[in-house]
């Protein structure tokens, strides 16, 4: 919200200094985004235009004698158009400041001109905002009076931050509110007293009907004699430096009254009011409207209206409507300053997509005593411009006190950690507007004021007062923590899981868990159908973020295309799919490497190998336990080179080379591995147990054995194993062949046959029968020949 | 001169001759073999003693063996030499330190883990846990409980990801709040990090995707008080040893009252009018906190009148913004392989 600073000084002392105000306002909760400073602007007087001649030398030039109250008036040769006697305008004197330009008296054909009359722009307002051509001032301002101090042209503006349950401080005259409790100096408030009322008879006053519970109060007052013409200079500036365009008289003082008190007003044609009756009722189902943006609406009976005996009018507390609008010719208008609940507001203005600066206050808890401030203010203002002003209709259930609270000076210390004497509470809420009834020494009732609508509890009281007293009174006290049983461990399994990763040389990256349809056509393209449904965004904020990942490889798959270079990365987090109407949500681990193409036969890939390495030590580091790996086929892996990792049969991790038509669909240049860990299938970490070794020392055997293509090695160490029996401490296949050495269809293993005693030194004969069983079984059952 | 003598010289001639020729270890072993062995010369010297006559034996058989002395000792000497050359001739070597490394196959932390990971660490030593929640929840979580009823006019501030009229991607970690007040009696010290969404426009400063960490702290006697302690403890854990903090009156409907907390800026502790980090305030804003409000705590059961409690919520890639100097939090979902290597 602007709050021009010469504004708030109508109101309140200030110190001269913005950022001393800004900074008191940021410790009332009231942040201050941005201080916009005006430019200095100086010797701009207020004159009245006494005569007006031709320049005799110049046909567009005309000689200007203006009285800017001195004993001789100034003499102003100008090109301007819209100027004329008696008109009162800035007048920049020789050495004033303007902020392009510094003035000196200078000839203009022959004609010594001694100054310069200013337009809005010259004064740093908005020029478009404004009458082309010289500004207008109010006939009544002093002349000679300096303009800059009179208007606050060379005041910053504030831009503040109001939170939402303060829509009082939504105006000038709540932050001046604020600022005079602060700096404990008196509020000069503007009166909020009707205007003495012309008599009318009463079938000329208007008629409100309530047929809503959703108008609490609705005030509606008969305003004749509209003065023609712009509103009073003062006024315009003011609007403009809050950053609101002039109008007219009576649309400026309707936004005037709702920037200064927060209360929005709207104004009717009187005449375009059938019946001079307005009803505030839910919108007839297809019933439309033009508002005053241009747009004609659709309504159904969620909206709430303001109609006449024929239409609706306007969307309460949103917009007024096209056809009853004020115009420039309108001599008589219907004032509605009124109360609606703020959550159909709300809901109107959202389902309508429409938000105006009432229904952003309309829409919160405004007070209903501040619709009857607003309407008296309003009327007094439109009265001091001349218009004829009837009493107000007043409508809804008469205004209550906010309720007052009970309130136990201790909860100050409870709530904040330190105590504070009855006399600074008390000093505290008053200056806040609170009326206190002491009860006894350390309680009070105390009443809120009228347009406090979110002070209910003594915890908002404690916070009013720490506003007061100042929030740096609290003082920064540790605390011992009593034991509590709640456990860390999800979050230390993550760290665990994090950590080894790091350690096998992995770096983590976050993606976006969100993605758009872009995906699915990428699938689409590498001949791959999704594994699970989307859970789907309703409303995203663009088409790329409208579903929700169902696993992490997409976004480490988009990752690897962009970056373009082989590189090793990891990601946690969550992964969600639709099932049965509701959205599952797991936890996910995903780790990738790309590496450049080998130089190898297409029948080895060492890539998935260093892959395989790294996911079982991962899982030895998680689990304490190595898992055994078996063949696996899935979508989004080659099918040839992918496995399964299972604990006790329980699926813990699948890894293997990425589908190739999925690494050209995502654009990854190089092969690219893939591990997927199942977080909530792995089992909790057993705690290793330490088994000494036999001090014997052990001895090997190393075979060569052609064996069938299909014979997987897992199965030719199981069986090495088995045959052997306890002296076997490990069968390690170490490589393989395959060529023009081995016959075809066949490879070779070489194979090393680790064996151990653990009651004597092994002999060479007791090896070598131990491997003639080995040997023996492999070529009954796997056809396996020993190579020579 | 006897014969003994005269072979014992020639011998001396050719062990001296064969030493001079060894230049390895191999070769001294081969001299060693050839002189010194079971077979080598000496022993058939000494197996010619048998023919001298009786007296003569004992003083020939001294004479070889100090011949045979001495010449292993010639040979430990030519050993020492030679290892001393062999060490010199490698010690003499020199190479180009300035030589770039082999570099090792180096793995990372994502820097919004690593400052939670220090965030984590200072909060588990004060006592609290750390607890994770899901990240998709049902409105009750995320509005509800913490006293934002439908239609609350806060509700707007948190620009949510609708999956139905019910469920949405939390727009904060406060849900919780109530999740871990539900399951656990007090006292409850706990601090949640997790991922949250909301509908922002990307740009240097705000992600639709970033990290919150919640802290949650109730039991009797808690007040505004403990709250800055433990956030000031936090900040100078993070930050170092000189940062302040300061609270800010603010609103929040689950806290009252409510803090917005700044800590000084460790960049330029206000001396810096132009200061990047914090635009010459000195100050940087952390987030909000407050009193856990008396309905968030009657909603989960607790009683206001006899336990209280404080709560915060913090943007961890702020933390990170100020910790690592980043400059533009679209960095955090980037992960340039620079930006990982940097922070890594």
């Amino acid at each position: 919200m602007r709050v021009p600073i010469g504004w708030l000084r109508d109101y309140v002392d200030l110190p001269d200094d913005p950022q001393k105000i800004a900074d008191r306002l940021a410790m009332l909760g009231f942040p201050v985004e941005q201080i916009e400073t005006r430019p200095v602007i100086s010797g701009v007087v207020a004159g009245r235009i006494t005569t007006l001649e031709k320049h005799p030398q110049a046909d567009r030039l005309q000689v200007a004698s203006i009285d800017i109250g001195a004993d001789a008036p100034v003499v102003i040769v100008t090109a301007a158009t819209n100027v004329a006697v008696d008109q009162v305008i800035p007048v920049a004197v020789a050495g004033a400041h303007l902020p392009d330009l510094t003035i000196e008296p200078r000839k203009m054909r022959g004609i010594q001109s001694e100054g310069m009359m200013c337009s809005a722009q010259e004064l740093a307002l908005p020029g478009e905002w404004f009458e082309d051509g010289i500004m207008q001032l109010d006939a009544d301002l002093p002349l000679g009076s300096d303009v800059v101090a009179a208007f606050g042209l060379s005041e910053a503006v504030l831009d503040v931050d109001v939170t939402s349950n303060r829509v009082d401080a939504m105006s000038i005259l709540g932050i001046a509110r604020e600022l005079a409790a602060a700096y404990t100096t008196p509020l000069r408030a503007p009166s909020f007293v009707q205007p003495a009322p012309t008599d009318a008879p009463a079938g000329d006053l208007p008629r409100v009907t309530l047929e809503s519970a959703d108008c609490k109060r609705f005030i509606a007052q008969r305003i004749a004699d509209l003065p023609a013409g712009p509103a009073p200079s003062w006024m315009r500036i003011r609007l403009a430096l809050a950053g609101q365009r002039p109008v007219s008289a009576a649309v400026d003082v309707s936004n005037y009254v709702m920037l200064e008190t927060a209360q929005p007003l709207h104004f009717y044609d009187a005449a375009k009011v059938a019946g001079r009756h307005l009803v505030v009722r839910d919108a007839h189902p297809g019933e439309t409207l033009l508002g005053l943006d241009g747009i004609e609406r659709t309504l159904d009976d969620r909206a709430l209206v303001v109609a006449d005996e024929r239409e609706a009018l306007g969307l309460a507390g949103v917009l007024g409507g096209a056809a009853s609008q004020i115009t420039a010719t309108t001599k008589e208008l219907l004032l509605e300053s009124a109360t609606f609940t703020g959550a159909r507001v709300r809901r109107m203005s959202m389902a309508l997509g429409v938000r105006t600066d009432a229904s952003s206050r309309h829409e919160k808890l405004l007070a209903p005593a501040l619709a009857d401030a607003a309407a008296a203010r309003a009327a007094h203002l439109l009265w001091a411009l001349g218009a004829t002003v009837y009493a107000p209709q007043i409508t809804g259930a008469p205004l209550c006190a906010p309720k007052a609270i009970d309130f136990d000076a201790r909860s100050v210390e409870r709530l904040l950690g330190f105590p504070l004497e009855d006399a600074e509470i008390r000093r505290a809420l008053q200056a806040l507007g609170c009326t206190i009834e002491p009860l006894a020494p350390g309680h009070m009732r105390v009443a809120p004021p009228a347009w406090r609508t979110d002070l209910s509890i003594p915890a908002d009281l404690v916070e009013e007062i720490a506003r007061i007293v100042g929030y740096d009174r609290v003082v920064a006290v540790n605390h011992a923590i009593a034991p509590h049983t709640i456990e860390s461990h999800d979050f230390h399994v993550e760290e665990r899981l994090a950590n080894a990763l790091a350690a096998l040389g992995y770096r983590e990256i976050v993606t976006s868990a969100l993605h758009g349809a872009r995906l699915f056509d990428i699938l689409r393209r590498a001949g791959l159908t999704p594994s699970h449904l989307s859970a789907e965004v309703r409303n995203p904020l663009s088409e790329d973020q409208r579903f929700l990942r169902y696993s992490l490889a997409p976004g480490i798959c988009e990752y690897l295309a962009r970056v373009d270079a082989p590189m090793r990365v990891f990601e946690i987090g969550h992964v969600f799919m639709r099932e049965n109407g509701h959205v599952a949500e797991v936890p996910a681990v995903l780790f990738a490497f790309t590496q450049e193409p080998g130089d190898e036969p297409a029948w080895r890939d060492s890539g998935f190998l260093r892959l395989k390495g790294d996911t079982q030590a991962l899982v030895r580091r998680m689990t304490g336990v190595t898992p055994t790996a078996a063949r696996d086929r899935r979508t989004g892996a080659h099918p040839g080179k992918s496995a399964a990792f299972l604990i006790e049969g329980r699926e813990v991790a699948t890894c293997g080379r990425l589908d190739p038509r999925a690494e050209v669909a995502f654009g990854i240049r190089r092969p690219t591995y893939v591990c997927n860990l199942y977080l909530d299938s792995l089992p909790d970490l057993v705690i290793p147990r330490y088994v000494p070794r036999p001090k014997f020392p052990t001895t090997y055997r190393d075979l060569a054995l052609v064996l069938p293509l299909d014979v997987e090695s897992a199965r030719v160490a199981e069986i090495a194993q088995g045959a052997i029996g306890s002296l076997c401490i490990g069968v390690h296949i170490f490589d393989e062949y395959r060529g023009p050495q081995v016959p075809p269809g066949r490879k070779s293993l070489a194979v090393r046959v680790t064996l151990q005693r653990n009651d004597a030194t092994i002999t060479d004969e007791q090896a070598d029968e131990a491997v003639g069983h080995a040997i023996a079984a492999l070529e009954r059952e796997l056809g396996a020949q020993l190579r020579t | 001169m006897s014969e003994l003598a005269r072979n014992l010289n020639a011998l001396d001639e050719r062990f001296a001759a064969a030493l001079a020729q060894a230049d390895d270890e191999r070769a001294l072993d081969a001299v060693r073999v050839a002189f010194l062995g079971r077979s080598g010369e000496v022993t058939v010297l000494r197996r010619s003693i048998g023919r001298l006559p009786a007296h003569e034996r004992p003083g020939a058989g001294k004479e070889i063996n100090d011949a045979a002395l001495a010449m292993e000792a010639r040979l430990e000497d030519a050993r020492a030499a030679l290892q001393r050359h062999i060490f010199d001739a490698d010690l003499a070597q020199s190479i180009d330190v300035t030589f770039p490394a082999i570099a090792p196959v180096e793995g990372s932390l994502h820097p919004i883990r690593r400052v939670l990971n220090d965030v984590c660490a200072y909060f588990e030593r004060r006592g609290f846990s750390i607890v994770l929640g899901p990240e998709v929840e049902p409105d009750y979580y995320v509005f509800d409980a913490l006293n934002i009823a439908t239609d609350h006019p806060a509700r707007e501030g948190f620009d949510s990801f609708f999956l139905s009229d019910t469920l949405l991607l939390r727009p904060h970690t406060s849900p919780m709040q109530i999740r871990t007040m539900q399951l656990h009696t007090p006292p409850v010290a706990v601090i949640a990090p997790g991922k949250c969404y909301r509908r922002d426009a990307v740009d240097a400063r705000h992600l639709y995707q970033f990290n919150q960490i919640e802290g949650l702290l109730v039991a009797p006697g808690i007040h505004f008080g403990h709250l800055k302690g433990t956030l000031l403890g936090m900040c100078r854990h993070l930050f170092g040893p000189d940062q302040q903090v300061r609270f800010r009156p603010s609103y929040f409907p689950f806290t009252e009252p409510s803090a917005e907390v700044d800590t000084t800026c460790p960049r330029c502790a206000g001396f810096v009018t132009q200061c990047k980090m914090c635009g010459g305030s000195g100050w940087i804003e952390l987030g909000g906190a407050g009193m856990v409000h008396p309905n968030v705590l009657r909603e989960v059961g607790y009683d206001p009148e006899t336990v209280s409690g404080w709560a915060f919520g913090f943007g961890i890639e702020r933390l990170g913004l100020i910790r690592y100097d980043i400059d533009d939090v679209r960095r955090y979902l980037e992960n340039d392989p620079d930006f990982l290597e940097q922070l890594g």
